[in-house]
């Protein structure tokens, strides 16, 4: 092997050395310890206070600016706006130390000396974070419900739960990258910049992917897809909108999935807001991969994923 | 069944060579002292037998089972003290038991074992506000739990203040009769000369020397030596000196005043007694033994192998 490093032995070790069994009590073990350990920092605290007081703020202002019939679906809407944005920044803060920081301080030898398996240690650990980013949502969004109750026009607790839970799969997602990656480096710097790295991709990137396609289209690069809708005034307006694929490449993006899934259970309220593209835009049907039941498997794609990468590597690398 | 067995072990990592076709065996029961100087590669075979790195080639197992295939059960009747590990700073000593019993799915009481290791008084206190030797204390209970088949010792000395030390031998001791094999490894020969029933001595990745301590100590041509200073010498007297039987060497070290360096294997008096009878007037005198730290530094330096004690 030409570029043996330290990483190059992996390969020829990955014969010999059999992946790693899961034990869930082991999981369980690894997860509360992380969890105990995390509850205590100061940024559990920080993150709980931080969403109370958004969800508090917003409510405040709008039973104060008191605008006519504003449901429990468009304060989702707002809120989900935020979390959108702060979720990811969120999980990537909680989570870039997880495995790096462990071996950079050398304790990961106390957890991988006990009988633990590396699986087990990504699993718990990654459990353990999704629970102290889920507890302090948790927190935030119960007791500010008390202000959105008297905010919104009809409060529908089943609807504001389904938030809850949706923006809890969403803090999944960016925790398993963000645990997955921590797993794949060897230093908290390299753990640092593969974080700024995912920051990077999907706050700016991918925004910049659907503009540039818009943009292709504009010139005649792409072939959009026309079609007409009625007007607010009752006339013909003949709209393009992008095609199929691009539609689907701005899906991906968790944080356009995380909005998407709203749609599925605003039925839950008596306020339906209907699903993210209109009909009337695919005559032909919309395809099963722009649906919005489809956002939420894009999300599970993210939880899933990058951790089954991180599963397989990290038991073959030398610690 | 040995505790331990390492066999042809070699670990490369890239064009680094940390263990060259290491084998040794550590007997069931035994104390087992691994030395070697910092970089010798003690830690790589450690991390072998943990699973924590691949071995290039060769295999080692551990109470009877292969260190990668079976590394959980291993790990489960094992108890380890890590080396240059720090522990979690905003958990306290209880709650980093609490989790090793928890894991390990043993019944210990964290207290009783913090007193062992003299570490009651900080139970509940968060390690961050540790000093080097609590931590280090800490981490031994932590290896203490579930009373393990076979305790791995990572410079445990580490931090430690001489009393410390001893305490933490005495642990060792007390661990080794109860059952429990223990492999010590530690880079200052003295900490293991007391405790360890044999000794290995790690150098460059490969074993220079299994024995046990009496072994290596014989292993020395040394002997002890007698230092004399007299009012005056003369090259009779010193002739007189190097014809006894158990001497082996004598030289004149300085002038000022006169100091006469004996190597004796017997009798020290003999010597005395020689210069004495010619009228040299004995000012002072002491003797030191060969050190076992002269074994271990014949064996890790790069100066020849014999060991003069001088």
């Amino acid at each position: 092997m030409s570029t043996e490093t330290g990483a190059g032995t992996d390969a020829t070790d990955a014969g010999n050395s059999p992946a790693s069994s899961i034990d869930l009590e082991s999981v369980r073990a690894v997860a509360k310890k992380d969890f105990q350990d995390a509850v205590r920092s100061w940024l559990f605290w920080g993150l709980s206070a931080f969403f109370f007081t958004l969800m508090a703020a917003l409510a405040g202002f709008l039973s104060w600016a008191n605008p006519d019939s504003f449901t429990t679906i468009s304060f989702i809407a707002l809120v989900s706006q935020v979390c959108k944005l702060i979720i990811p920044l969120i999980a990537l803060l909680l989570g870039w130390k997880a495995i790096a920081g462990e071996r950079e301080a050398g304790s990961i030898k106390i957890l991988l000396s006990l009988p633990h398996s590396r699986k087990d240690v990504l699993l718990g650990k990654l459990l353990g974070r999704t629970a102290v980013l889920s507890l302090s949502l948790l927190i935030g969004f119960l007791i500010a419900m008390v202000a959105v109750v008297f905010a919104v026009s009809e409060f529908s607790f089943p609807a504001y739960i389904a938030f809850l839970a949706m923006t809890i799969v969403y803090g999944l997602a960016y925790m398993s990258i963000a645990v997955s990656l921590s797993s794949l480096t060897r230093s908290t710097t390299m753990a640092g910049a593969a974080m700024f790295g995912i920051f990077v991709l999907f706050y700016i990137v991918w925004n910049s992917i659907r503009t540039a396609l818009g943009l292709l289209m504009q010139r005649g690069y792409i072939e959009g897809v026309t079609y007409t809708t009625m007007g607010l005034t009752g006339q013909q307006i003949e709209t393009t909108r992008l095609p199929d694929w691009a539609l689907f490449i701005d899906m991906i993006d968790p944080g356009n999935a995380y909005q998407n899934t709203i749609t599925l259970f605003s039925a839950l309220s008596s306020d339906r807001i209907g699903t993210r593209f209109p009909t009337a835009a695919f005559p032909d049907g919309v395809p099963f991969y722009l649906e919005d039941w489809f956002s939420l498997l894009i999300l599970l794609f993210w939880s899933a994923v990058p951790l089954a990468i991180a599963l397989y590597r990290f038991d073959r690398v030398d610690i | 069944m040995p505790a331990i067995t390492v066999d042809e072990l070699t670990k490369r990592f890239g064009q680094t060579v940390a263990l060259e076709t290491l084998s040794f065996e550590v007997e069931d029961g035994e104390v087992f002292g691994f030395l070697g100087p910092n970089g010798a590669g003690k830690s790589t075979t450690i991390n072998v037998l943990l699973d924590f790195v691949r071995p290039t080639s060769g295999s080692a197992s551990v109470l009877g089972m292969d260190a990668q295939r079976q590394s959980r059960e291993i790990r489960q009747r094992t108890g380890v003290l890590p080396e240059g590990v720090e522990l979690y700073d905003r958990l306290t000593a209880r709650q980093h038991l609490e989790f090793v019993i928890d894991s390990k799915d043993a019944t210990d009481d964290p207290e009783a074992l913090l007193e062992r290791v003299g570490l009651t008084d900080a139970i509940d206190r968060k390690a961050g506000g540790y000093s080097k030797g609590m931590a280090q204390r800490l981490m031994l209970a932590m290896a203490l739990v579930g009373e393990p088949d076979l305790l791995i010792l990572d410079e445990p000395s580490t931090g430690l203040d001489p009393n410390g030390a001893r305490e933490m031998r005495e642990i060792v001791r007390e661990e080794n009769e109860r059952g429990a094999t223990v492999f010590f490894s530690s880079h200052i020969m003295e900490q293991v000369e007391t405790v360890c029933d044999r000794v290995g001595i790690l150098r460059d990745g490969q074993m220079v020397a299994v024995d046990s301590v009496e072994g290596l100590r014989d292993s020395v041509d040394g002997g002890t030596t007698l230092r004399v200073t007299v009012d005056q010498i003369d090259d009779d007297a010193l002739q007189a000196i190097r014809s006894l039987p158990d001497v082996t060497d004598a030289t004149v070290e300085s002038h000022a005043p006169p100091t006469v360096v004996v190597t004796v294997d017997g009798s020290k008096t003999a010597v005395l007694s020689v210069l004495e009878d010619r009228g040299i007037e004995i000012q002072d005198f002491e003797t030191t033994e060969a050190s076992l730290d002269d074994v271990f530094q014949s064996y890790t330096t790069d100066t020849e192998t014999e060991v003069h004690a001088q």
